[in-house]
């Protein structure tokens, strides 16, 4: 039974590496407290979070609630409150409609004319005609949307200007309400209108909150929904952000665009109903300026003139702030007009700060996603040809013979399935697969996309592979390609949403079915890994798929970029590699110490990746790189690797050496018994993987362009992977 | 505040060097320059008589006119310690100078003259030497704290504590014509101005023979990389030899002063982040981004801490042309030029080798067009 891991094993080595580590002096024990204790990589995960943008008009909203709480009498008056929140329902439909329009790229000026019109039509319909209820909120809403589609179908369409085409919408619209009220006025006022449903509508209350409030916060969380998770909603957002992307992404843009107007009509219609309901006013002055309050509080809440980037959540807060305020300075008995002052000024604050937010929000989050943290390794053992270590340089693999070169484009990983065709995966998302016995010509077996990594052969002969960016794949015998997973359970503290796999890495098999894999970080994607081999940060895990049950379960997590996987001999444990922490450890799932994780080999003299079973009980594993002491002191110097990763171009950062590779074989107990190094690196420089196959090691890596085979003295000719898992030949 | 926040988001400017362009464009010159002698660290080349003088280690050997290719060169003097400089003047004399010894003199009226003291300070490393006339010898001491084979620790420790001195071998009093100079490393005589490359501080400065000068004039600056030996060319131009590249990375090193510290303090010297005569040995040393190799290739623009360049000037001593082994190149380190007959020969320390490429018939300014 796979169990959850905890942290300990990682902070618990970290202290003994403290203890080895060679200049241990106080400004080093400074920097490993401060890294270890104030976790400044939160402050880039934050940043990087959508609704980040929300902590401005937050503030702004809570400093005006206590600015005018503490000057304003009687601010938090129960009576004071519920008209206040009344009117804010009223207005913030509005507002609704204005976010809508806004986030689509245009502007609707119109809203203040058709809230008049569409007040004097349902005070005409009640007091006049004495109509039901349902059949005036119908006819209002139904009549503001027509002014919408108008509107849309100008500026959509037929692709007006919005700013001009609402503008004489306004103006007309106006007139036209004038015009009617000058014959209706009297007959509106005379009449009245007796129905419970109306006065409820205009003064009612559910559990102690005014109707249109509730119903403003419904509406609200429904709109929220339409534009965050649906196709509707990744419409307009996608069609105010970048007309053109949309157009060629196949949205239909004229009629997206059409479609936002009519939503601002319609929510204009719901408020004037509201309105209509409450005070029943058949005067000229209702709607007057509407326009303006509701475009002031959809941008002081952060949403963009821009087009694409806003959120129902800002459009609230935005209402509720402009609401407040014109509450406010009329409970203060200031001067008409000084409320208008008060929100200019707020206005063109908010302009002015969201210009330099929008500008400088991902220059900020660039600068400080990137957090570096202390990572001390002990002087890394010896390397030098003749010194009689095992990690010895040597030139055992100077004469490979190789297959499918120039035909791969960066194999990752290595295997034969039970027939003893070779299949690696490439950069361009293919499977290639070389056939036996010589392993000449490599051929597309199939296609998934992003890029193959890591491979295991299951029971059924089926490819299961880790794909980079993507998941967990399986390929059948007959190239067919299905999901496994791509998503585990998200974590509960994690502040960026770990639930995708974004680097799924390296798999292996349990006897029962379960797929073991590593997620090598989920801070970065595939193609930043330098960013996270410079963070050194533990920010890997392993996950667990079931295929039994079709469960995916993260087992242990704040592994340091976890790598290479392979199930041990005896069934009962995997091995994984820790890149960055150049060490080997094993996860037990099963027997005594099921759920725990021991270290098997610490302090290796390179970055491990892909371990795999050797014939005789020991294991391979390939080391991608070589560590070099100027990265391993900048290791323990976390400011230099941060002012680094700002100062430099990427391509001149300090990286892990992965332009010498070699391979090691060691045992259960994590001896490591031999070394095998290609001195020139003419074939391979950097590897990442190998198999044994039939007395011969067959070599990949990930940015090179050839499969390597190197025969093995002494090795059993006839061992094979499938048959070491699987019992077949 | 602003400190705090140019902390928080590193408000300092990146690290940039200036790009090889114009007339230092790259190009594979000098892969293509034809081998004349491989042999341990060859230096200091100079036309000695009709021969061609050069250093390898402690010993100064000569290659005749016209011998056939291949054949090693003849030894001429062996000395008890490195050679860090030769200089020859109009009567044929030869000044030597040694590492940790001074400057002898060979041949000629001074025959057997050795100048330990400069200025009443042993000179331990000339890095430099010309002669000004018969009489008139000019040094150049490259760091008052290094000696010339300690040239990267000099420059990651940002010292600027290099002399020039005009030293009278009749009396054998010197002058000092500047200071505080970081790492003087090669030196040409001009009429009445001594031209003197600054290595740390990528330029080429003219000084007056005749009179100390406060501020030298600035003859070339923003070099792409580290200048070193300045030699006579035909037609009253130049050679330069620029024996180390320039990189971001270490400039940013540069500014990190605490890293670079302990970097110098618990790190072997071939491991540094610092330029070099050759890189790319040892999987031990560092490597950057731009420099993994894709498809077994290495690619000739990588990021690296060794190159080869060789700038020919005009007289003006403008670049008119260059000479590049590219970081995937097999020239590294060139440290000295000097032309030979109708040739021109590099002395590729990095890469153990003096390599030699036909001179164009026409003058560099008509090359230059």
């Amino acid at each position: 039974m796979a169990v959850m891991v905890d942290t300990n094993i990682t902070s618990n080595s970290s202290l003994s590496r403290a203890r080895e580590a060679p200049s241990g002096n106080v400004s080093d024990a400074l920097v490993r407290f401060r890294h270890r204790w104030i976790p400044t990589h939160i402050v880039g995960e934050l940043l990087s979070k959508s609704w980040i943008d929300n902590i401005v008009p937050a503030v702004i909203l809570a400093l005006i609630v206590i600015i005018f709480g503490s000057i304003v009498p009687n601010f938090f008056l129960p009576a004071n409150v519920s008209d206040g929140t009344r009117q804010i329902g009223e207005f913030g439909f509005v507002v609704i409609g204005m976010m809508i329009v806004v986030v689509g790229g245009g502007i609707d000026l119109s809203v203040g004319s058709n809230f008049a019109l569409g007040n004097l039509l349902a005070l005409a319909l009640t007091n006049m005609y004495d109509m039901p209820v349902a059949v005036v909120f119908i006819a209002v809403v139904a009549t503001c949307s027509f002014i919408g589609l108008i509107n849309g179908v100008l500026v959509g369409v037929f692709k007006l200007r919005a700013f001009l085409t609402t503008l004489v919408m306004l103006i007309g619209l106006r007139a036209l309400v004038d015009s009617l009220l000058l014959v209706y006025a009297l007959d509106i006022s005379a009449g009245f209108y007796d129905n419970a449903i109306w006065d409820f509508a205009g003064a009612g209350d559910v559990f102690g909150i005014p109707i249109s409030f509730v119903l403003f916060v419904v509406a609200a969380i429904l709109m929220h929904i339409v534009i965050s998770r649906t196709r509707l909603g990744w419409h307009i957002m996608a069609v105010g952000g970048s007309r053109r992307s949309a157009h060629n992404a196949g949205i239909a843009v004229r009629w997206t665009v059409c479609l936002t107007y009519v939503l601002s009509g319609a929510f204009c219609g719901i408020s004037a109903f509201f309105y209509a309901a409450r005070l029943g006013n058949g005067g000229s002055y209702p709607g007057v300026g509407l326009e303006v309050f509701a475009l002031t509080a959809v941008i002081v809440g952060g949403i963009s003139l821009g087009g694409g980037r806003g959120s129902v959540a800002k459009a609230v807060i935005g209402a509720m702030i402009v609401q407040i305020i014109n509450l406010g300075v009329v409970q203060l008995g200031l001067q008409s007009g000084a409320g208008q002052l008060v929100l200019g000024l707020i206005l063109l604050a908010a302009i002015g700060f969201d210009v330099r937010w929008v500008k400088n929000r991902d220059k900020i989050l660039s600068r400080v996603y990137m957090s570096p943290t202390y990572f001390a390794l002990p002087a890394s053992p010896v390397t030098e040809a003749g010194s009689g270590s095992p990690f010895a340089a040597n030139d055992r693999l100077g004469k490979v013979e190789v297959h499918g070169l120039g035909q791969l484009d960066g194999p990752e990983d290595v295997i034969f399935d039970s027939a003893g065709n070779l299949y690696c995966g490439d950069r361009l998302g293919n499977i290639m697969r070389l056939e036996g016995p010589d392993y000449k010509d490599a051929s597309v077996f199939t296609h998934i996309g992003g890029h193959p990594l890591g491979m295991a052969i299951d029971r059924e002969d089926n490819i299961v592979v880790c794909v980079g960016g993507m998941g967990l794949y399986r390929v059948r015998q007959d190239a067919s390609v299905e999901k496994l997973t791509d998503e585990t359970n998200r974590s509960l503290f994690s502040i960026i949403d770990d639930s995708r796999l974004r680097l799924t890495d390296d798999c292996d098999i349990a006897p029962d079915g379960r797929v073991f894999f590593s997620e090598a970080t989920t801070r970065f994607d595939m193609a930043s890994w330098p960013s996270d081999a410079l963070e050194s940060r533990p920010s890997g895990r392993i996950v667990c798929y079931d295929p039994n049950k079709k469960t995916t379960r993260t087992v242990a997590r704040n592994l340091t970029f976890p790598n290479g996987i392979t199930l041990s001999h005896n069934a009962q444990s995997i091995l994984f590699a820790e890149s960055w922490a150049c060490r080997i450890s094993r996860y037990w799932f099963e027997g005594p110490k099921a759920g725990t994780i021991e270290h098997v080999i610490e302090n290796l003299p390179g970055y491990p990746d892909n371990i795999n079973r050797a014939s005789d009980g020991s294991y391979w594993l390939a080391l991608m790189g070589m560590r070099s002491p100027a990265l391993d002191l900048a290791l323990r110097m976390p400011g230099f690797r941060r002012r680094m990763s700002q100062e430099v171009s990427i391509d001149e950062w300090l990286y892990p050496n992965i332009n010498t590779g070699c391979i090691l074989r060691f045992n259960e107990k994590g001896d490591v018994l031999e070394s095998l190094w290609d001195k020139t690196g003419a074939n391979h420089p950097m590897i990442t993987s190998m198999r044994e196959h039939k007395g011969r090691l067959y070599i990949g890596g990930i940015f090179n362009n050839r499969i390597g085979s190197v025969a093995l003295d002494g090795a059993d000719k006839n061992w094979t992977g499938p048959s070491s898992y699987w019992g077949r030949t | 505040m602003s400190g705090l926040l140019a902390r928080l988001f590193s408000r300092r400017e990146a690290a940039t060097v200036p790009s090889m362009d114009g007339v230092l464009r790259p190009n594979t010159l000098l892969d293509q320059a034809s081998p004349l002698v491989a042999l341990p660290e060859p230096d200091n080349l100079v036309q000695f008589g009709s021969n061609l003088a050069f250093s390898s280690g402690n010993d100064v050997l000569v290659l005749v006119p016209d011998s056939p290719a291949g054949s090693p060169p003849e030894l001429f003097r062996r000395f008890e310690s490195r050679v860090t400089a030769l200089a020859v003047s109009s009567q044929s004399v030869l000044a030597v100078g040694l590492d940790g010894k001074g400057i002898g003199l060979i041949g000629g009226a001074y025959d057997g003259l050795a100048l330990d003291q400069i200025g009443g300070v042993p000179a331990k490393g000339p890095t430099a030497l010309a002669f000004a006339d018969a009489d008139t010898l000019i040094v150049c001491i490259g760091s008052a704290q290094n000696g010339p084979d300690e040239w990267q620790r000099d420059l990651m420790e940002m010292r600027a504590t290099g002399s020039v001195w005009k030293v009278d071998l009749r009396s054998k009093a010197a002058t000092m014509l500047a200071s505080g100079l970081a790492f003087p490393n090669g030196v040409l005589i001009r009429g009445n101005r001594v031209v003197v490359s600054e290595s740390w501080r990528h330029r080429l400065l003219g000084l007056d023979l005749a009179a100390v000068k406060a501020v030298p004039d600035i003859i070339l600056e923003d070099l792409p990389g580290y200048p070193g030996r300045l030699s006579e060319g035909r037609d009253g131009g130049a050679w330069l030899a620029v024996f180390a590249p320039r990189s971001q990375l270490i400039e940013f090193a540069l500014r990190e002063r605490a890293y670079c510290l302990r970097m110098l303090r618990e790190i072997p010297k071939e491991y540094w982040i610092a330029p070099t005569l050759r890189s790319g040995r040892s999987f031990r040393e560092p490597m950057q981004g731009g420099a993994v190799r894709v498809h077994g290739i290495y690619k000739p623009w990588a990021p690296t801490r060794s190159y080869g360049l060789a700038v020919q000037l005009d007289t003006d001593l403008l670049p008119v042309r260059s000479f590049h082994s590219r970081a995937d190149g097999s020239r590294h380190g060139i440290v000295s030029i000097c032309e030979w007959q109708d040739r021109v020969v590099f002395a590729s320390r990095g890469d153990d080798l003096l390599c030699t490429l036909p001179l164009d018939p026409h003058s560099p300014r008509d090359a230059a067009r």
